[in-house]
């Protein structure tokens, strides 16, 4: 298992090489971030001292090696429109990400687990089609208009709730049920398909034939063989939320790593793109390998050598 | 049953009592902004926003009051030696947020810091016309400029001094997130993207402040704004979209605070390229072609003034008999056929996207009225930053397009002179006689000799349009009920102008 996971790591360096190169070039591409930085009637004396100073000057390829040769050692250099250390801004939002994304798809699995199984078991009769049209519904919504049509009846209309920012309970709730309807909507109808897969499979019959209580039947037997698959799509949602729901975060003034990355990318801000796509990639390849490491504790038949 | 009817019960206890933050608390103005400030070192950027939040902590050495006169503030006298060294007496038992004493030496820190190129300041070119400040006594300095600069007081209304002891020992990188300055709030924290908290400085020079904590908020999307206004979130909001100027008039809470821009929104016609836009006649018959009036009535929803050149009429140099073209788009034809388009020509008009207060609105409104006439005219989008690299490089796909420029100097010189002088980066314009104008009114520091010039200037321009002249336009804010503030033609938000109501 050991080596399995070290194996995985160095292939993830792979990856995140490739990317960081991908973003490296498409960035040099478009746009002279000196322009950006610079107010527009600065002298184009100005303009050229400034990018000497910033090693915009040198060839690309110089800057990427330059580039690498320094994140190797953490540093992203520092971020052109904030002056501070680009890596050191990401992480500084990082909790608030994570604070939004764990509760978010917390909330999610606490709708979705019952829906879903209920909706399996019971499945064609009326509380099934009810349990889907609202999955149907839930992915369909666009996350814009719902947060501000929650915004609207929660706190503009009923004054139960605060309308942005990070603060206490009451402020994670709004930008949670946001996210967490589409999580949830598309984690339900996960759920309900591979249940109902299980549960006609073989080994179940043979549960009940046992004696086997129905209760126990589906949360000892189906629910751990269902619960592969939702595995991987909880991983994927967590790693996708952690590179900043951006649109959530945009709305409720949430301090993450979403809005970063999107001012970071008009700014044409190249130190702090780099240091957000490196931790969105870095975070994805390492939740890749936790889900294949709890694929192992759901299925015992799945071994790494 | 029972227990989960008690759980739920105590969760929304537990929320109305969490939520209980729902509106600013008794003694805090909170200010929304669209982004948050990106560092509290005032020499390192150059954003509104982020001016905002510093010349709170900060003063500089003249300040402009709400009625954008420039008044002392951390000088208290000053006199011009020559053409080229101006005196400024200090004002004396000025204290750093720190104990720190301010005198000559923090001016002198503060400026050749901005103009030493070794800093990279963004505000480099602000200050590029001083050449550098002699100490003359503890608290006299002399500042000598490389020519006659008759704009320096105006442009040292936005530059902030900053301790230099605590500077120099502490680095840079630690006043961007500790600033200490001689301003009427104290820094008290900044949690990123969230909130800055301040706290009134009871010792400020010009007055304790009446609001005794002031909190920015960094709020991106519009609707929220205005959610948090009406909701008593906030108490003032920046950037209010026109269509939205009736939610806030008509709600318990809030109102609608305006103010006349130093930002007006033009169409530049590049007469430096091949392109029918060369031609004098045609440049004219555009300006004659559109209809402004109706486009700040229905587009801008009545938010904005019509100017008839460059400059809005608070700015120094502004020729009231001048003008605005007429609409008269029969004469627009007539002129196109004069300068040899009598079936009209076609073109590409350029617009951002966001950038400005319904930019590619507008745009689509005066390509209309363009066709009208019988031009062929399209209108094209795009992003910002390729927008502002194809001006710089003077490589823009059309010789036609929408731009909006902000001087705050409140001066002639800080828009004729960038924007047409031959040869200027981004002047797009080419009359010898106009330069000679301009240039004449660079040189002098008598105001009444500057004002002859601007004023030929300006004819000269009218007559040999650059632009397509549009309007000026109209800031608008949100203001909570609960204090007494008015909005800025600089954009500007200084706590010490906020009182309460009673």
């Amino acid at each position: 298992m050991k080596a399995y996971i070290i194996r995985r790591l160095l292939q993830s360096l792979i990856v995140i090489l490739g990317v960081s190169i991908i973003v490296f070039f498409i960035l040099h591409l478009t746009g002279d971030p000196a322009a950006l930085l610079l107010p527009l009637d600065a002298t184009q004396e100005d303009i050229d001292k400034f990018r000497h100073e910033m090693g915009f000057d040198d060839p690309v390829i110089v800057q990427y090696f330059r580039f690498l040769k320094n994140a190797l050692r953490g540093d992203f250099g520092k971020s052109l429109r904030h002056a501070q250390p680009a890596m050191g801004l990401v992480l500084e939002r990082l909790p608030a990400t994570i604070e939004l994304t764990l509760f978010s798809l917390f909330l999610a699995l606490l709708v979705s687990f019952p829906a879903g199984i209920i909706s399996a078991i019971k499945k064609g009769t009326m509380y099934d089609y009810v349990a889907m049209t609202f999955a149907l519904i839930g992915q369909s919504i666009p996350i814009f208009w719902l947060g501000l049509m929650l915004i609207l009846f929660f706190s503009v209309q009923l004054h139960l709730l605060p309308v942005s920012g990070r603060g206490g309970l009451s402020h994670l709730i709004l930008p949670s049920v946001s996210i967490a309807l589409y999580s949830s909507a598309a984690l339900t109808r996960l759920i309900r398909s591979n249940f109902i897969e299980v549960m006609n499979a073989d080994y179940i019959r043979t549960a009940r034939a046992k004696g086997v209580s129905e209760f126990k039947v589906i949360l000892k037997h189906a629910l751990r063989n269902a619960s592969i698959p939702v595995v991987t799509m909880l991983g994927l949602q967590f790693a996708a939320l952690l590179g900043g729901a951006v649109i959530t975060e945009t709305i409720f003034a949430w301090p993450g790593v979403g809005r970063l990355a999107i001012q970071a990318i008009y700014d044409r801000d190249y130190p702090l793109v780099q240091a957000v796509v490196f931790v969105v990639a870095l975070t994805f390849v390492i939740t890749n390998i936790i889900i294949d490491i709890i694929y192992t504790y759901l299925d015992p038949r799945i071994k790494y050598n | 049953m029972k227990r989960f009817l008690v759980l739920l019960g105590i969760f929304l206890l537990l929320l109305t009592f969490s939520s209980l933050g729902l509106s600013a608390p008794k003694d805090t103005v909170v200010i929304a902004q669209g982004v948050d400030a990106t560092t509290l070192d005032p020499h390192m950027q150059q954003e509104t926003p982020t001016y905002n939040v510093c010349e709170n902590i900060y003063d500089a050495l003249v300040s402009r009051n709400p009625k954008e006169e420039i008044v002392p503030n951390l000088a208290v006298s000053w006199k011009v030696l020559n053409d080229t060294t101006w005196q400024f007496k200090l004002r004396k038992g000025v204290k750093f947020h720190n104990g720190e004493e301010f005198d000559a030496n923090a001016v002198k820190f503060s400026i050749e810091r901005v103009i030493n190129p070794k800093n990279h300041s963004p505000q480099i070119s602000d200050l590029s016309a001083i050449d550098h400040v002699d100490i003359v006594d503890k608290y006299t300095v002399n500042i000598v400029t490389k020519k006659p600069y008759p704009v320096l007081l105006a442009r040292l209304t936005a530059h902030m001094i900053i301790p230099p002891k605590y500077t120099q020992e502490k680095g840079a990188d630690y006043l961007a997130l500790h600033p200490v300055g001689t301003g009427p709030y104290k820094f008290k924290k900044w949690y990123k993207d969230e909130k800055i908290e301040l706290v009134a400085n009871e010792d400020y020079h010009l007055g304790a402040p009446k609001v005794k904590k002031l909190v920015f908020r960094p709020i991106p999307e519009a609707s929220s704004r205005i959610a948090e206004l009406l909701t008593g979130g906030v108490d003032i909001i920046t950037n209010v979209p026109p269509d939205k100027l009736k939610e806030i008039e008509n709600s318990k809470r809030a109102r609608v605070s305006a103010a006349p821009s130093a930002r007006v929104i033009f169409i530049v016609l590049d007469m430096t390229r091949e392109s029918p836009l060369k031609s004098k006649k045609v440049r004219q018959a555009l300006n004659y072609a559109v209809d402004v009036d109706s486009i700040i009535k229905y587009v801008l929803n009545g938010n904005g003034y019509r100017v008839a050149t460059p400059l809005p009429s608070s700015f120094f140099g502004y020729d009231p008999s001048i003008k605005p073209y007429p609409y008269d788009p029969k004469k627009a034809k007539e002129l196109l056929k004069e300068a040899g388009y009598p079936h009209g020509f076609k073109m590409t008009l350029l617009s951002p996207s966001g950038r400005y207060l319904m930019d590619k609105d507008v745009a689509q409104a005066i390509a209309g009225q363009l066709n009208n006439v019988g031009l062929k005219v399209n209108v094209k989008v795009l992003e910002w930053g390729v927008y502002v690299k194809q001006i710089l490089s003077r490589k823009t796909e059309s010789p036609m397009f929408l731009l909006g420029w902000g001087n705050t100097t409140f001066d002639a010189d800080g828009t004729l002179f960038p924007m047409f002088r031959s040869g200027e980066r981004l002047s797009f314009y080419e009359n010898h006689e106009f330069d000679k104008y301009v240039d004449l009114a660079r040189q002098t520091l008598d105001p009444e000799k500057r004002k002859e010039y601007y004023h030929k200037a300006l004819r000269i321009l009218y007559d040999d349009p650059g632009w397509i002249f549009l309007y000026q336009q109209k800031d608008l804010y949100g203001a909570s009920k609960r204090i007494k503030w008015e909005a800025r033609p600089d954009e500007r938000i200084h706590g010490i102008d906020i009182d309460w109501n009673r």
